[in-house]
């Protein structure tokens, strides 16, 4: 006991000496703040001291000296997200030029539904708000400033779409209220991965067979088969696992909507929109669909499929994927690759040829795949608006517009010249690996970088016509970070970018593009809102249980009694009605 | 202790209500707090009955009777959830409470003061931790590769590895055990402390006449907590349907929805998540009122037997 | 006496065994947390870490103590638990002494009144309305004020009292004494156990609630809390608000295993550590017969 006590006493102190010492460094770093109270804390509680709840800070009161024009808003965000510290470095250089500084608040703990609901029932708005899943329900309450009197005094604001797209955000009212900030390219697209799904093989199966052309869904899980033979383990030992699936929640899509894919349609999420017919058509009970899970139900009694997919948590799924057990899935890039490739590195798995690379599988043979869409997937469902709480609205649209500015832009999202990028003498950035590591540290991304990652933002070329809009995207970051085998691979098979690997036709997508924008919106008021809800119930107990059932056809008939009995075309019919809309606004 | 008795002693008269002015005074201070506190929210039930938006607010929202509790009551699916909670709610109640009292006895023999000591404070550490840490680990002992199949397999129990997550079978007691294994310890505080009222000379007394450990447990120990175990059992029974979100949230999957899904998960599929505020109340009061009959139930079945009540 | 030895050294062997086995496996996920948080964040994600860490690191515990506002977490965290321990255990105490007179005329009723409020909820937006109105919301006083009595803690108290013997009541009433002073003198130094026991439950509620400090100090950083804070560190992890678009712009920031390991047992070593202290109360046998009449 005595002993136990002492080994907390000693931690304790050990922390609470650590704390201290840790506020010491912030206030150092942050020493162009410098009345700006003793410590990050400290200065928090100065310059938000007459505040209450989700009011807003209009008044330049903070104790900082010489900067006496800074306007404080407040910034709600309905997503979860990383905090930045007060007094963040590059926020403080951002309200020097622009006079404004956003403190952003994200969403912890709540659904964003649920918290949108709290604050309309407060009334208090923040002056920024990206309601997530609950933006329509901000519309609703009016608590958002129309955008259609301001847009045409900011240029550049007003440019980051065309008149065709910015109608596409008009509400029932006829107004413009919010714009959704992601997938927005300027100038020539740069980018080098494909951040959707694909159906991804590690590099060096690809390698084992002497780069084989892989098309359909039958030549892949025949090379992995051929594949696990040959090498039943690892280098140490570790068995393979040569395909696994997640269905986790709402990961689900990862088992559940590759039909659609298969058939050569982009991800329209919830839907095919057949564009001779104008029909909407469902990808659930279609052929492909049928012929999809019939080869995963075939591959998993076979002992290919990972035998514990249906019950794996995402935790798990990432750390099978870490260990490069796993040969290939069906994954989007974003829900794996970030945490999967920085443990390949650590381990020195890259080198061995673990990293995947993503395929353009359709059906059948000779068909064209739409896995990679090259134009921007405009969301027009959620976005950055401004409240009617927000006392100054000209200066926030102001600021929404100084967000766009080349000098920002750079500025949020490549940081300080020289300290977190180099240029060289082409004018081209680069960031040394020292600075790479630097603004991958948590800390570091809170102390001195401050993205603004929910306000308005572009990817692709920057306006200097050489450089890319955010780092990921920038050729020379790209292959800094690319190992050997992909290098091989991609020589192989004659390309230089993710993208061009997978191989997807460049067919430009319908304005109604993409179609889950309205059904992820859907709610439980209309039929169509029930028959959603239902149809994923059922395809969530469904799907997995299809996969591993001993009599496929049996199981299948089951599956689509119980789907039929969810009236999805209550569902395939409101989707059409919609559709019609789209296509009709867009003519 | 017979009713009529207690009723003649307890008659409203000036000189009665004179005399205890102090409590009366106390208790209406208290009463008003919770009226504020706990009785006003309940205003917030009228959109039960309601199309709440939040555009529209409580008052002027529009009143669609009681739509809501049709929609819960001819789905299928709820019914399956009031099961499932029941049955959950049921098997932890059980459970959890043998446990916390078994647990606080046996532990009540240490006669080492600091092991004693050690294991209340070990135990009731898991506690802290939080659902998304216990089951983390929890799926991992019961993976395929996991401590459990390999014990299993090692002492011959199973010739194969069994999934324990993919059988819907399996569901209630890995929940049942997941809230022992968290909250014995935490919930076996109040025996114990219950415990230390007992007069140690009881305990002398029954030593001398030469009563073992099992007596002095039967005889002096139960007697002496029953009021606290009555007490919360009466409290819990009114809890049954508050089995949990979390638990059954993380480790439910599609295989074993049908078992897993409780009220609160329900709630939050159809009504949080689609904006519907209206429904979750709903399903909050259907909750709130099956609680207070079977506490009214409870409550007279232990008052008829002589027991030890909540009011 | 002798002729029990055998059969009480079985049960001391027996409940020794069990006492054992159950700390093991109550302490596993204590020490398996505790070893993740020393494991470097990336190799964690590979799994397989139980007793030891595999690539040791300081660098969670650090990011978990850098965040910001820790230090004002921390006070309000201490300032709310000492508060609202306080006030919470002198609120529930007088009203279970209230309910627990013999003589008082609504005990039934008072009792019922309060025992219903658990099982009632007016929701959430009824009762941020409710704060709101009451000008809570933005205070400090939103954390101590609206649950300082609870049923549940009177119960137990009450159940407590009931159990005392109602001579120490009458004699002191003969002796001229008002209710004030037999609750304060009289009562209340026998209930040292129970008292004991509704401060743990209150004092962590108190320290590991962070849903208040979010709901209702939402865009202020003045009144956050620890856990607060580091529920915000974490929340990417929260996984019922998960859609694929929101993951899918905010991917890097999935806050690692590792992390969460960190804050957890950064935060439960200071409240973990009242349980020892209050432990003195509870050993602390009483001369007076608590047994029921």
């Amino acid at each position: 006991m005595k002993s136990k006590k002492l080994t907390a006493l000693l931690l304790t102190v050990a922390m609470t000496a650590s704390m201290l010492a840790g506020c010491g460094g912030d206030n150092a770093g942050g020493g162009d703040n410098a009345g700006g109270g003793d410590n990050a804390g400290g200065g928090a509680e100065t310059s938000n001291a007459p505040e209450t709840e989700g009011g807003s800070d209009e008044t330049a009161s903070s104790g900082d000296d010489g900067n006496k024009d800074i306007i404080d808003f407040t910034m709600f965000i309905a997503m979860p997200g990383p905090e930045i510290n007060d007094g963040n470095e590059i926020q403080e250089i951002i309200a020097q030029k622009t006079g404004v500084r956003v403190k952003e608040t994200w969403l912890t703990g709540q659904t964003a539904a649920e918290a949108v609901g709290t604050i309309i029932a407060g009334g208090e708005y923040p002056d920024f708000i990206d309601g997530g899943d609950g933006q329509m329900a901000l519309y609703d309450a009016d608590a958002l400033v129309a955008w259609d009197d301001y847009l045409d005094k900011y240029p550049k604001l007003k440019a980051m779409y065309s008149d065709e797209e910015w109608d596409r955000f008009r509400q029932a009212d006829g107004k413009i209220y919010w714009a959704n900030i992601f997938q927005n390219t300027y100038g020539e697209s740069k980018a080098t991965t494909h951040n959707d799904e694909a159906f991804w093989i590690q590099a060096k199966v690809l390698a084992w067979d002497n780069y084989p052309e892989i098309k359909t869904l039958d030549q892949y899980f025949d090379l992995l088969e051929r594949y696990a033979e040959a090498n039943p383990t690892m280098e140490d030992g570790t068995e393979i696992i040569p395909y696994t699936i997640l269905c986790e929640d709402w990961r689900y899509f990862c088992i559940e909507n590759a039909g659609q894919f298969l058939d050569g349609y982009p991800n329209d999420g919830s839907v095919i929109v057949n564009t001779d017919t104008m029909k909407i058509e469902d990808y659930n009970t279609s052929e492909t669909t049928h012929r999809y899970f019939r080869k995963l139900n075939e591959e998993y009694n076979k002992g290919i499929v990972d035998h514990e997919f249906a019950t794996q948590t995402y935790d798990e799924y990432i750390a099978k994927l870490s260990t490069g057990r796993v040969l290939g899935m069906c994954d989007q890039w974003w829900d794996f690759a970030y945490t999967v490739n920085d443990v390949f590195k650590q381990q020195g798995l890259d080198l061995k040829g673990c990293n995947y690379v993503p395929l353009g599988l359709t059906i059948d043979e000779g068909m064209d795949n739409m896995w990679h869409t090259y134009g921007d997937t405009q969301n027009t469902a959620n976005g950055v608006a401004i409240t009617t709480s927000c006392k100054d609205v000209d200066a926030a649209f102001q600021f929404l517009e100084d967000c766009l500015d080349q000098e920002i832009h750079d500025l949020r999202f490549w940081g300080v010249e020289g300290v977190d990028y180099m240029v060289d003498d082409d004018g081209l950035y680069y960031r040394t690996e020292e600075q790479r590591m630097q603004c991958a540290n948590t800390e570091y991304k809170a102390s001195h970088l401050c993205t603004y990652s929910y306000l308005p933002q572009y990817l692709g070329t920057s306006s200097d016509g050489k450089n890319a809009m955010q780092p990921p995207e920038q050729t020379s970051e790209f292959f800094a970070g690319l190992a050997q085998p992909l290098v091989d691979c991609f020589e192989a098979y004659g390309v230089t970018t993710y993208v061009e690997m997978i191989g997807s036709v460049n067919k430009e997508t319908g304005p109604w593009f993409p179609m889950y924008s309205f059904s992820n919106n859907m709610t439980t008021e209309t039929p169509g809102g029930v028959a959603w809800t239902k149809m994923g119930e059922v395809k969530h107990e469904w799907l997995p249980k299809v996969v591993m059932s001993e009599s496929f056809d049996g199981a299948w008939s089951d599956y689509m009694t119980a789907y039929e009995g969810c009236k999805p075309e209550d569902f395939l019919s409101e989707m059409q009605t919609e559709l019609d809309r789209r296509a009709g606004q867009a003519q | 202790m017979s009713r009529g008795k207690k009723k003649a002693k307890q008659e409203i008269t000036w000189k009665e209500i004179k005399r205890q002015k102090v409590l009366l005074i106390w208790a209406a201070l208290f009463v008003i707090y919770g009226f504020i506190f706990y009785y006003l929210p309940l205003g917030g039930w009228i959109m039960a009955f309601q199309n709440y938006k939040p555009k529209t607010g409580l008052f002027h929202s529009k009143w669609i009777g009681l739509d809501k509790f049709k929609f819960l009551f001819s789905d299928a699916t709820f019914i399956r959830v009031i099961r499932n909670t029941l049955a959950m709610g049921t098997i932890n109640l059980v459970t959890s409470f043998i446990m916390a009292i078994v647990f606080a006895i046996l532990l009540n023999e240490v006669k080492n003061v600091l092991g004693k000591k050690l294991v209340q404070t070990i135990s009731y550490l898991p506690h802290f931790l939080s659902w998304i840490i216990v089951t983390g680990i929890l799926h991992d002992a019961l993976s395929s590769t996991g401590i459990v199949n390999e014990l299993l397999q090692k002492f011959g129990f199973i010739s194969s590895q069994i999934n324990f997550f993919a059988h819907e079978s399996y569901f209630w007691p890995i929940v049942a055990f997941s809230n022992l294994w968290k909250e014995t310890g935490w919930n076996a505080i109040i025996y114990l402390a219950a415990i230390t009222a007992i007069d140690p000379s009881l305990y002398e007394a029954a030593s001398i006449d030469g009563a073992g450990r099992w007596a002095k447990i039967r005889y002096i120990t139960l007697p002496g907590i029953k009021p606290t175990i009555m007490i919360l059992l009466l409290m819990n029974v009114g809890n049954v349907l508050n089995a949990g979100f979390e638990v059954q949230y993380i480790l439910g999957n599609g295989l074993v929805q049908k078992v897993s899904q409780t009220i609160d998960i329900y709630v939050l599929n159809w009504g949080i998540s689609q904006n519907d505020y209206s429904l979750g109340t709903a399903a909050g009061i259907f909750k709130s009122a099956v609680s207070i009959v079977l506490i009214l139930i409870a409550n007279r079945i232990a008052k008829r037997s002589g027991e030890e009540s909540l009011f | 006496m002798k002729k029990k030895s055998l059969a009480d050294q079985i049960f001391v062997i027996c409940n020794t065994i069990f006492m054992v086995a159950f700390v093991v496996i109550t302490l596993y996920p204590v020490l398996n947390t505790l070893a993740v948080s020393f494991n470097d964040g990336i190799d964690t994600v590979r799994g397989g870490i139980h007793l030891i860490p595999r690539k040791f690191t300081l660098q969670n515990y650090y990011t978990v103590l850098h965040k910001q506002n820790m230090v004002t977490g921390a006070y309000i965290t201490v300032l709310r638990t000492v508060v609202g321990t306080f006030l919470a255990l002198a609120a529930n105490a007088l009203l279970a002494f209230v309910v627990s007179r013999k003589r008082f005329l609504f005990k039934s009723q008072l009792s019922l009144f309060w025992v219903i409020t658990m099982y009632v909820n007016g929701g959430l937006i009824p009762t941020f309305l409710l704060y709101k109105n009451l000008h809570l919301t933005g205070t400090f006083w939103v954390y101590v004020i609206p649950g300082t009595v609870s049923a549940f803690n009177m119960l137990v108290l009450r159940t407590y009292m009931v159990g005392l013997p109602d001579s120490l009541e009458e004699s002191a009433q003969l002796d001229g004494a008002g209710y004030m002073t037999i609750f304060v003198k009289i009562i209340s130094p026998l209930c040292k156990p129970v008292y004991a026991t509704v401060a743990l439950f209150v004092a962590v509620g108190q320290w590991n609630s962070w849903f208040d400090a979010m709901l209702y100090n939402r865009m202020s950083d003045k009144y956050t809390t620890l856990q607060y804070e580091l529920m915000k560190l974490l929340s990417s992890v929260m996984q019922q608000s998960g859609s694929a678009d929101s993951a899918r712009n905010s991917a890097n920031s999935i806050t690692p295993a590792s992390i969460r390991a960190a804050a957890t047992i950064a935060t439960m070593l200071p409240i973990v550590c009242l349980y020892p202290f209050l432990q003195r109360y509870f050993v602390t046998g009483l001369t007076i017969g608590g047994v029921k009449e």
